[in-house]
């Protein structure tokens, strides 16, 4: 019984319902405007006096200033994250932990890498965002531990665990997790992409959309490894199940020039927005980070489109923690470009709007 | 040297015009390796200048992109992509010579790292993050140079400043000194040949009287 009304079109409808509500109560582009022109102490005033004001009351005790405002968003989306999970039925709360996996990579990698650094317990901590599957709990008893290896060991229940212990010790030899951190994100969209064709609703459209986010990630990756120098042993950056094959990511790769990248890009998608960021980018017109921020709006905006599409169907969830992410990137970016000085039209091109 | 220390003799004279030749040769070679090494003070100085205006833009330039960093990444994701970095840069000290001065010659490695070394995912970050690693990487590698550049015109400093004193105690103490003690034996000598020339004479004198 309880896993029928969990599955059935009801379940679907009650949470739609609940992420539109949520949706809603995100912060509109006017308000990002006004942001953009007030300083500092009153951008602060005005996140203490919105959905932030629990987390900011919270850490006040422990931290100041910019910290604060950044520690308190991040607590924030976590906390959010954690609520939304709890709302969502069956199947839906699955899909959504799978998609919110990629924070505990994060987390996961930020332990390792402090734990091998001698990095304090505390100052570890500070830098988490418990967002994704892995609860504090669980986080605060890795930090607890001192070896990367008892830490791998302590996480042996978590979804990426095996792609984790594969590659553990070649990173642990190399003394570096970069390969193993590439490898994790690549199981996750493997994981993810398997999940869409696991029965939800709104797995198809959803599916298409994370391809469209492998692509675009896959071309940030071409053009960062192209501007870096990178030609050889590229194969093992490129994630799969989008668009592209890894084949022609890597004849991508090895262009002689952006030009010719772009327009390799190009013949995937001939017209759009890719195609017409393709052709600024081409001309040189934007830093690569910009460009990035251009491309996450291109996915934002897709995800806004199948959302609309298909109302009530795990889409609606999936658009609304991707805006729920990007609203603390945006109050982060202002508050901390306003702290280091940056004019509000700078700052307002980094936003993701 | 006082001249009530100087035996006004022979022997002695030709000493101090041995001494002497010899000041007046170091003087001159040391006069010739001041203005050598005031030459390549100069040099060293274009460069350092150079350096320091490049160290300045390079920090305004890291500065700035550590700034968007924040902005785009928050500083929770660049101190994440930060502690990815295990290899620490490092140097090789080596000594160059130039006119004697002894001067170090700093080699550096692994400052500047491709995107496949620096340590962190290249699909858990975004380029702002390369930007900044890549800001930061030229900054150091320009301190490091800076740091050659500013120590050997130090040590060129110094050792212009000690040859010059060199030379000036050369040129107003001790060949003065050297010449007035020549000058004194010379004066002592004249006057004792007179001396004798005169007894000579008186002896002479009193013998035909």
């Amino acid at each position: 019984m309880i896993s029928a009304s969990q599955t059935g079109p009801a379940s679907y409808i009650y949470a739609a319902t609940r992420m539109r509500v949520r949706k809603s109560k995100l912060l509109a582009r006017e308000d990002y405007i006004r942001l953009l022109n007030m300083g500092l102490p009153e951008i602060t005033r005005f996140i203490e006096e919105t959905e932030y004001k629990a987390e900011i009351d919270e850490l006040a005790v422990s931290f100041s200033g910019i910290d604060l405002i950044e520690i308190g968003l991040s607590w924030n989306l976590a906390n959010e994250y954690q609520r939304v999970l709890k709302i969502l039925p069956g199947v839906m709360k699955t899909f959504a932990r799978s998609y919110l996996s990629h924070w505990d990579i994060f987390n996961v990698l930020t332990i390792l890498r402090g734990k091998s650094q001698g990095v304090k317990t505390g100052k570890i901590k500070e830098i988490l965002i418990p967002a994704g599957t892995i609860n504090v709990v669980t986080l605060d008893r890795l930090l607890a531990e001192d070896s990367p290896e008892r830490i791998v060991e302590n996480l042996s229940s978590w979804i990426l665990h095996p792609v984790l212990e594969r590659e553990f010790a070649a990173a642990q030899e190399s003394g570096s997790y970069a390969g193993m951190e590439n490898e994790l994100y690549k199981a996750f969209y493997r994981y993810v992409l398997k999940q869409t064709v696991s029965g939800i609703k709104g797995g198809k459209p959803f599916r298409e959309y994370l391809q469209l986010e492998i692509d675009l990630t896959n071309i940030k990756t071409v053009i960062r490894l192209y501007q870096g120098g990178v030609r050889e042993d590229v194969r093992d950056l490129m994630i799969e199940g989008g668009n592209f094959s890894v084949d022609e990511l890597v004849r991508l790769a090895g262009s002689e020039s952006i030009e010719e990248i772009m327009e390799g890009v190009k013949k995937y998608y001939p017209s759009g927005p890719v195609a017409n960021l393709m052709e600024v980018g081409g001309d040189g017109e934007f830093a690569l980070h910009e460009m990035e921020n251009a491309l996450t709006q291109v996915m934002l905006d897709k995800m806004d489109r199948i959302s609309k599409r298909y109302p009530f169907s795990i889409c609606s969830t999936m658009v609304y923690l991707k805006r729920k992410r990007y609203e603390v990137a945006n109050l982060r970016a202002i508050a901390r470009g306003k702290e280091s000085g940056l004019s509000g039209e700078q700052i307002q091109g980094y936003l993701v709007m | 040297m006082a001249l009530k220390d100087v035996k006004p003799t022979r022997s002695e004279l030709i000493n101090l015009k041995k001494k002497i030749k010899l000041s007046e040769r170091g003087y001159n070679i040391l006069k010739m390796k001041r203005d050598g090494l005031i030459l390549e003070f100069f040099k060293v100085l274009e460069e350092a200048k150079g350096s320091r205006d490049a160290i300045g833009e390079k920090y305004a330039r890291a500065q700035g992109i550590i700034a968007i960093a924040n902005t785009v990444e928050g500083s929770i994701g660049v101190k994440a992509a930060a502690m990815s970095v295990r290899e620490k840069p490092e140097l090789t000290l080596k000594k160059k010579n130039i006119m004697g001065v002894v001067v170090p010659e700093i080699e550096a490695t692994k400052v500047k790292k491709d995107l496949a070394e620096r340590g962190y995912g290249v699909l858990g970050t975004s380029a702002v993050i390369d930007e900044t690693a890549s800001a930061f990487e030229e900054l150091v590698d320009e301190i490091i140079r800076a740091a050659e550049i500013e120590t050997t015109m130090k040590r060129l400093l110094n050792e212009i400043e000690s040859t010059k004193r060199r030379v000036n105690a050369l040129e107003f103490k001790v060949i003065p000194e050297l010449k007035e003690a020549s000058a004194f034996i010379k004066m002592r000598l004249d006057e004792m040949e007179r001396d004798e020339l005169v007894r000579l004479k008186k002896i002479k004198a009193k013998s035909k009287a």
